[in-house]
This record gives structure tokens, C-alpha cells and sequence, in this order.
């Protein structure tokens, strides 16, 4: 009985996890600029990532899978924030500006750093 | 088998399916760019799809030690991108060569 | 006393991801732990106050937070007519330390649509990227009575 639900469980994340990750690499596509790509990839990335290592937890016969994954997940939480920060500021300074269809641009207008360029 | 078991093994095949459509779209935005920043990015996306297929392995075999081959993973992908975003700081003075889109690189 | 807090949970998430949960193996993992940190002591910060249960509510708000955000974004990219007024605004701070500032921004890069971009050098300011900038002053207002409001409880 508690295998019935744990595989069902299992296929379940599986699928889910997999459509995040799928409407991230469409996000990649779609979007118009680095910045707004960077939020698919960012958020819907992370999400379906740790949704499907969740997933592992509930496969039937997996021992001392669920401290793994816990850190798994926790480091995947840790880390996407500071990539995307970091890729973001990158392109910035290298000279990618947002997409004409931006209604905003408050760091090339009040940022010292960037008035000078 | 039993219908559960079975229905473990058909999602983890459609997920197969979803992920490769995903690395497809993602390989067309590594391939196309149109800056550094952009393939950067595609590529640290690539890894999370890397970590799907191992997930989705980890489940239909049953093998869960590929969970641990899924962290390192994640954890090569974040130093990769550290590291490119790094270099692209670092090579700011070069950035007018990789001039792909005009309309998305103003100077 | 900072450092002795870092070995621990070094030690604690060895344990996890080596899943033998033994004493030599802890004994290993003290071990290392104290290594790595003896390894980056020049790099060590001041030690902020921690109040458990705000910080356990900040994670708890923080989970649910990006799992919205996801599901906002997901939505948006299959929607079929993609209408995006995306723009980068200016964020006065009230946190101050490095770390309050390092939370704050990692915090608000996995909420719905917004992405945190730069921070100025007296930091004072952060620059947030966000996918509807239509109203500036609401997303403002969103950040201060949610996450910095937050981490100020939890760290002060």
C-alpha cells in the first residue's frame, strides 16, 4: 500500500519537475532580453531541479536517500540566487543593456558607475 | 510488474521525453546568443536539465547513489557559471567584439 | 564563537550528504569543517544575532515565496501573448550589514519577478531587475513590508 502511493508520488514530481524545467528552457527562448530570461532560468530552473531530486525521497527501496537530497536541495537554494546575481551584474558592466521594451532603467540614471560609459 | 511500478516507469519515460525537448530549446539558445552573458546562461540552464535526466534515471532504475552524482553536479554548474561571470567582469574591455544584437548591446 | 557554529553545520551536512550517520564519521567531519575554516579565517565577519523561530518563519515565507514566483513565471511563458513591461529600478536599503544586504538580495532574486542586479558602492542602494515594472512604488513597497522587514526580526 505505502509502495502504491510512493511510486505514484514519485512519477508524479517526476512530471512536474520536468514541465518547470521545460517552461524554463521556453522562457529562455521566448523572453526578450538577458535580465527577463534570467528569471525563467533563475526561479522555474531551481524549482523543477529540486522538485525532481525531491522526487527520489519517495522511490520505493531508497535508504538514506532524504539526507542527501535535503542538502541537495538546500545548496541548489543557496547557490541559484548568487549565480544569477553574479551572471547579471556581469552582463551589466560588459555592456548588455535591457530590451528596448524596458520602462526602466534606474541603475544607467542614478548609478555613478555606469554614467561615465 | 505491478501498476504502480508501471506508472513510475511511464512518468519517468514522458519526462525523458519533456527533458530532451528542453535541451533541444536550450541548445538553440547556446547556439544563437546573441552575447556571452546570454550562452552563459543557456549553458547554467543546461545543467539543471543534466540533473533532471540523472533524476529521472535515479527513479526508473532505482539506483538513488545517482542522487549524489546530481549534487556535484549542481555544484560543477555553479562554480562554471561563478567562474564565466567572473571572466566576463574581467573582460569587460573586449565586450564590443561580442557584439551579436545591436538592439540588445548598447554601448 | 562564530566559527565553532560554522564547523558544526559543515560537520551536520557531511553527515547528510555522506549518509552514515556515525561517530567517526562526525569526528571526520568536525575535522574537516575546522580545516576549511581555518583555511578562509582571514575572510570570517561579524557574527549576527539569530532568533530561531523568525528565522524559521522567513524560510517558511521564503519557500513559499519562490514557489509563486515559479508558478508566475511558468504561466507567463506559455501564456501566448507575452506582455512585459520589464525595467530596473533603484532600492533604497535600510539593512545595513553585508550579510543582512547578501540576504536581502538573494531573497528577493527567487521572488516573483524580481532580480537583483547590482548594489551601489556606500550600499545604500540595490538595483532590482523586474519583469512588471509598471508600478514601481507598489514592487518597492512589496520588498520592505515583506523580506527586509523579516530579516530584520530575524537578525537584530
Amino acid at each position: 500500500m505505502i509502495d502504491i502511493l510512493q511510486n505514484i508520488t514519485a512519477g508524479l514530481l517526476l512530471l512536474g519537475g520536468a514541465a518547470f524545467i521545460l517552461t524554463a528552457t521556453l522562457g529562455l527562448v521566448r523572453l526578450p532580453d538577458l535580465y527577463t530570461r534570467m528569471h525563467a532560468a533563475s526561479k522555474a530552473g531551481t524549482v523543477g531541479s529540486c522538485v525532481m531530486l525531491i522526487a527520489l525521497v519517495f522511490v520505493p527501496g531508497a535508504d538514506g536517500v532524504a539526507g542527501r537530497v535535503a542538502a541537495g536541495v538546500l545548496f541548489f537554494l543557496l547557490t541559484a540566487p548568487v549565480s544569477a546575481h553574479l551572471l547579471a551584474k556581469a552582463a551589466y558592466v560588459s555592456g548588455v543593456r535591457p530590451s528596448a521594451s524596458s520602462v526602466a532603467d534606474e541603475l544607467k540614471t542614478t548609478s555613478a558607475r555606469y554614467k561615465a560609459k | 510488474m505491478s501498476f504502480d511500478a508501471l506508472f513510475l516507469q511511464i512518468c519517468g519515460a514522458i519526462a525523458l521525453v519533456i527533458l530532451s525537448l528542453s535541451f533541444l530549446i536550450v541548445a538553440f539558445r547556446v547556439i544563437v546568443g546573441p552575447t556571452l552573458p546570454d550562452r552563459v546562461l543557456a549553458l547554467d540552464t543546461m545543467t539543471v536539465v543534466a540533473i533532471g535526466f540523472i533524476a529521472v534515471a535515479a527513479a526508473m532504475t532505482g539506483l538513488v547513489v545517482y542522487a549524489d552524482i546530481a549534487i556535484a553536479l549542481g555544484l560543477v554548474g555553479f562554480l562554471a557559471t561563478v567562474a564565466f561571470s567572473r571572466f566576463i567582469i574581467a573582460s569587460r574591455g573586449n565586450a564590443d567584439r561580442d557584439v551579436g544584437n545591436e538592439e540588445h548591446v548598447r554601448k | 564563537m562564530m566559527r565553532y557554529g560554522i564547523v558544526l553545520i559543515l560537520a551536520v551536512v557531511w553527515l547528510a550528504v555522506s549518509a552514515s550517520y556515525t561517530v567517526p564519521n562526525l569526528v571526520l567531519g568536525l575535522i574537516v569543517g575546522a580545516l576549511v575554516t581555518f583555511l578562509v579565517r582571514e575572510q570570517s565577519g561579524e557574527a549576527p544575532k539569530v532568533r530561531p523561530f523568525a528565522v524559521v518563519s522567513l524560510f517558511i515565507l521564503f519557500v513559499k515565496e519562490l514557489l509563486l514566483s515559479a508558478w508566475k513565471v511558468a504561466k507567463l511563458v506559455v501564456s501566448p501573448k507575452m506582455n512585459l513591461r520589464p525595467g530596473i529600478f533603484a532600492y533604497p536599503l535600510k539593512v545595513e550589514t553585508d550579510f543582512e544586504i547578501t540576504l536581502l538580495a538573494n531573497l528577493i532574486t527567487l521572488t516573483p519577478g524580481t532580480l537583483s542586479v547590482d548594489v551601489s558602492d556606500d550600499r545604500r542602494t540595490l538595483f532590482v531587475h523586474a519583469i512588471d515594472c509598471a508600478d514601481i512604488d507598489a514592487a518597492r513597497r512589496d520588498i520592505e513590508t515583506g523580506f527586509e522587514r523579516k530579516i530584520m526580526e530575524a537578525f537584530r
